[in-house]
């Protein structure tokens, strides 16, 4: 190695803390910029592999009954390659060890596995369904393990009225159920919700759907219209009481995955920009104090015949080689990471085989960004080396000079004692450095604020959901509409405390020429069990005529209130209607439209129906009430709130934590980076000052005040700072990470300040002390002797 | 080394050093900066120590101004034992009794003149006005003036100004005219005889500049580490009147 090379590395050696620093800062924005990418790249892959592998649909329709012909029509369609039909039947189960009823998604499968279906079965576990059995059903994997069942373990389902024994043979997956989540939840239940795939026969016989279908899926050909095809089927069934066909936008399970695969990638660019940004800034300063110091050595190198371009890489050479160590531990952090998220994912996503792929090209990517920040934020420091004449180099830099500032007005001086007023006089000398120290230690702040933030809309989201706008125990939903005399059947059963039906009817949404399928929800009141509530927890009253939209719909649809809407039933008499949109609510969860159910009923043409029971229960009539669930007939499916928001609030602890900790973690080591290095370059410009006034008989703590005021008070200013840029950055997150499916509310509450504010001082005060250590080991002797 | 001054028990001794030596490793190398130095500083004199370089004048001037610990021997300030004072009592030492003033004056260049006084005078128990004590080494009228726009002259009175502010009893100058030309450098020498005078301050000022010895009351010549010659000036000569 050559002689510079040698006196590189001894220096960085000295150097190694402020170094590690820079190098910490680099790792950070790799590690989340390869993990992220990764994460990304591997779920975009792995849902790529399993749709086509398993042959994942392209266009979903669900009708009340048709005849099976109709499948030869479909694949007549222009347009269509192979159509799949199905049936589909919501089921009560009784599943072992559990008091409460489960819900079941019975779906017929050819008994023969001769011809590829669409959506395909991936048996996980045990095998597929034998013919002539009927009572085999292979089961979703979530479930089974949720509920600690094995193949070979029976359950018992009622079915069309009838309770029959079903035996699970296998374990399965499908790519219609990624993410696997009850009809009218958002939220996965594991343990209550189970998918089940069952012999067409069986089926048949049991539904009495002999020659029929109620679920038809259908692939495109290459280049086909989406849109041209979906509109033949909705004019092929309407009077199959089509619930109109519908693409893979608004097909759930890949609704959640598109929306889970854009936040990431919202992700991939916002978190390693700051970390980027942190690392120019800190090289900059870094190496400029690096070059002043070293001034009379360049002078030197220069003198002894060394080029410019020889100086100017040697000092290069301090950017270049954190950033490199950087790189790596950033690659190896980030590999991990990558893989300890995909984990995660595989806990909330069921895919066949959720791939992580690991790509050099990320890798690459981020290097080359970061060697890209590392040379812009050395650029400015080496330059100055390089220019700097050796005769000019050799006389001592020229000394710092201070005026009177604002801060020197007589007034205020009287009240800053004279210790303080150097360090103001720092703040004011080189006000950039300052707000640009200050902006960095807030973005640490912001990452905190806003990585708590996504923790705070949650538990909102939560409460709103579970506490204020929902205040059932129980709702019962059915699989076809009831007449108004089963309620009071429901309504008198032993246990029920208070009970309310609503009326969920399925319509085309048209203004002009924006469509959207969606249901109508007829609430009896808004005041009961149900309430209505938006994203800020205001409860809004259900108009008495009109409809009543989420914002979101009424954004899809175009319009506002006061405007109308033509509701096109899809079912029963099939009635259109021009509606008035009486007000939109902000709510934070899917896309609803709600209006009274007598409105409802009256437009709909007919008697008068509800689907659903919202019921609130006596605890300790609970299982009595369960296992009457258990055998009633047409009951599709029974929803629990309190198991649903237990099983959310797990679901969700475990991704959260491992984010919140991620995120805490890059905050700490952005703060701390700053701060140290903020501080030791202090010490390294100010060492000598403050050794005289050790000679001149001041404490320690005296003159740590001195040093370590400084960075305090960078702190205590980038505090407030961070606060407001961390709401703002929130507020861009909620934004971004909403979708049709869910909004963050914009929400903080008061420990997630509390939180960032104690993790970025207790991080400063850790550098700080470090920092201080060096104080003790200055050489009072020394400073006597040697001029600057 | 020459007998212990004649006058002594007429006067205060306000330090007194006995058999003190200070031994240096320097890498493997084994340096003795100080062999058994015994000396007596009394009230009011003004002391100048001489000795070319490496004769230990620093090294006496750091222990006894509690910058560094003697590797034997013992120091006494109103004879109370200073080598056996512990870390904050040596800076309380500092801080009360003694008054520094270094080659590179070693202002704090964010603070005016008056203020690097004030930093100084806050902490001491019974200071003079900072303002006194700028006009005392004749800087009145540049208080608010930072230590960028001082020249060294200028820079050496104002940190004679902050030795001096605190009324130590001990004024110690190491190499003051060393950054200073010829006629800043009498200048400066003036502003510490005019505190010696008119304070009555006892002022230690080590110089190699022999020609310094004579404003002295008594000089004190270090070689190798030993007290080499010790005497008293018959009369004192006015920094105006010195040549060099």
């Amino acid at each position: 190695m050559n002689l510079l090379g040698k006196k590189l590395l001894r220096e960085l050696q000295y150097l190694k803390g402020q170094m590690l620093a820079v190098a910490a800062v680099v790792a950070c924005g790799i590690s989340v910029f390869v993990s992220m990418s990764s994460v990304k790249y591997s779920l975009e892959a792995s849902r790529e592999k399993y749709y086509n592998r398993y042959r994942f649909a392209d266009v979903f329709l669900q009708v009340k009954r048709a005849p099976e012909f109709y499948r030869e029509s479909v694949s007549r369609i222009p347009g269509v390659a192979s159509v799949n039909t199905r049936i589909v039947a919501d089921v009560t189960l009784d599943v072992p060890g559990l008091d409460e009823p489960a819900t079941g998604r019975l779906i017929s499968v050819p008994e023969y596995r001769t011809i590829p279906v669409l959506n395909d079965l991936f048996i996980k576990n045990g095998r597929y369904i034998e013919p002539g059995k009927p009572e085999e059903v292979v089961a979703s994997k979530p479930f089974l393990e949720a509920n600690g069942l094995v193949p070979g373990d029976r359950i018992s389902a009622v079915i069309n009225g009838r309770k029959k024994e079903l035996v699970i043979v296998g374990m399965g997956l499908s790519p219609e159920y990624i993410y696997e989540v009850q009809p009218g939840a958002f939220f996965p239940d594991k343990r209550r919700f189970g998918v089940f795939w069952i012999s067409r026969t069986a089926l048949e016989s049991a539904l009495d759907m002999s020659g029929a279908f109620n679920d038809l899926s259908l692939t495109l050909a290459h280049g086909a219209s989406e849109k041209n095809v979906v509109m033949r089927l909705d004019n092929m069934f309407r009077r199959y009481g089509s619930l109109g066909a519908y693409g893979r936008s608004e097909q759930l399970s890949d609704r959640f995955i598109a929306d889970e695969i854009r936040q990431v990638g919202i992700q991939i660019t916002f978190l390693p920009a700051v970390f980027l940004a942190v690392a120019v800034f800190l090289l900059n300063i870094v190496l400029r104090r690096i070059v002043a110091t070293q001034r009379n050595q360049i002078a030197v190198l220069k003198a002894m015949g060394f080029s410019n371009e020889e100086v100017g890489l040697h000092y290069l050479g301090f950017a270049l080689v954190p950033t490199a160590a950087g790189s790596v531990a950033g690659t190896l952090l980030g590999a991990w990471l990558g893989r300890s998220l995909m984990n995660i994912y595989a806990d909330f996503y069921n895919f066949a085989e959720l791939v992580y792929f690991f790509r050099f090209k990320d890798v690459a990517l981020s290097v080359l960004l970061s060697f890209g920040a590392a040379l812009f934020g050395a650029f400015g420091a080496v330059r100055g080396a390089v220019q700097l004449p050796p005769a000019e180099a050799m006389r001592p830099d020229s000394p710092v000079i201070y005026r009177p500032g604002v801060l020197d007005r007589p007034s205020l001086q009287k009240k800053i004692s004279v210790p303080a007023r150097i360090i103001l006089r720092n703040l004011e000398r080189r006000p950039w450095k300052a707000a640009l120290s200050v902006l960095m230690i807030s973005l640490a702040v912001a990452i905190l604020i806003a990585g708590r933030y996504t923790y705070d809309a949650v538990e909102c989201m939560v409460a709103v959901e579970f506490n204020e706008k929902h205040r059932e125990d129980v709702t019962v939903v059915f699989n076809d509409p009831m007449p108004p005399s089963v309620a009071y059947s429901i309504a008198s059963l032993d246990g029920v405390l208070e009970h309310e039906f609503y009326r969920e009817e399925p319509v085309r949404m048209v203004s002009g020429h924006r469509t959207r399928r969606q249901s109508i929800k007829g609430l009896q009141s808004a005041e009961g069990l149900q309430r209505l509530v938006d994203r800020n927890s205001r409860q809004i009253a259900l108009p008495p005529n009109g409809v009543l939209l989420t914002s979101t719909l009424a954004g899809i649809l175009g319009v506002k209130r006061g405007d109308t809407v033509r509701l096109e039933f899809l079912q029963g008499r099939q009635q259109q209607r021009e509606v008035l949109v009486a007000g939109t609510i902000d709510e934070i969860l899917g896309l609803s439209a709600y209006m009274h159910i007598g409105e409802l009923n009256r437009l709909a043409g007919d008697g008068g129906a509800f689907n659903a029971a919202y019921l609130r229960i006596e605890r300790t009539k609970a299982s009595g009430l369960f296992s009457d669930f258990k055998d009633m007939p047409g009951v599709g499916s029974i929803m629990m709130l309190k198991a649903l928001k237990e099983s959310f609030d797990e679901l969700i602890a475990e991704s959260m934590t491992t984010s919140t900790l991620i995120l805490t973690s890059f905050a700490c080591v952005l703060a701390f980076a700053v701060v140290y290095n903020g501080a030791r370059i202090s010490l390294s410009e100010r060492a000598r000052e403050l050794t005289s006034l050790r000679v001149l008989g001041m404490t320690m703590g005296e003159i740590s005040f001195i040093l370590l005021g400084e960075q305090a008070l960078l702190t205590l200013l980038a505090l407030p700072l961070g606060f407001v840029i961390g709401i703002a950055l929130s507020a861009l997150l909620s934004v971004g990470l909403s979708s049709e499916l869910y909004r963050l509310p914009l929400v903080f509450s008061a420990y997630n300040f509390l939180f960032a504010f104690m993790v970025v001082v207790l991080v400063s005060a850790v550098s700080a002390l470090a920092v201080r250590n060096r104080l003790v080991g200055l050489d009072l002797v020394e400073v006597l002797k040697t001029r600057e | 080394m020459q007998g212990e001054p004649d006058i002594a028990g007429v006067q205060d001794a306000v330090l007194k050093i006995s058999g003190l030596s200070k031994t240096y490793l320097m890498g493997e190398v084994k340096v003795e900066a100080l062999r058994h130095v015994s000396i007596e500083f009394f009230t009011g004199e003004l002391v100048v120590l001489l000795g070319a370089s490496g004769s230990g004048k620093s090294t006496l001037l750091n222990i006894i101004g509690g910058l560094d610990v003697p590797s034997e021997g013992k120091l006494y300030f109103h004879g109370r034992e200073m080598t056996a004072a512990s870390e904050a009592e040596l800076t309380a030492y500092r801080r009360r009794s003694i008054g520094f003033v270094f080659q590179f004056y070693n202002l704090i260049s964010s603070l005016s003149a008056l203020e690097n006084i004030q930093l100084v005078t806050d902490i001491a128990e019974s200071p003079m006005q900072a303002e006194e004590a700028l006009r005392l080494v004749g800087l009145g009228n540049r208080m608010n003036h930072f230590p960028a726009q001082l020249s060294g002259g200028e820079q050496q009175r104002v940190a004679i100004a902050r030795a001096v502010a605190k009324r130590p009893e001990l004024l110690l100058c190491d190499e003051p005219t060393g950054a200073l030309d010829y006629q800043t450098g009498k200048l400066v020498l003036e502003v510490i005889e005019k505190v010696n005078r008119e304070l009555g301050t006892t002022t230690l000022v080590i110089t190699h500049n022999a020609s310094i010895a004579g404003m002295a009351d008594r000089v004190v010549r270090l070689g190798s580490g030993e007290v080499t010659e010790d005497r008293r000036n018959l009369a004192r000569l006015t920094p105006s009147e010195l040549v060099w």
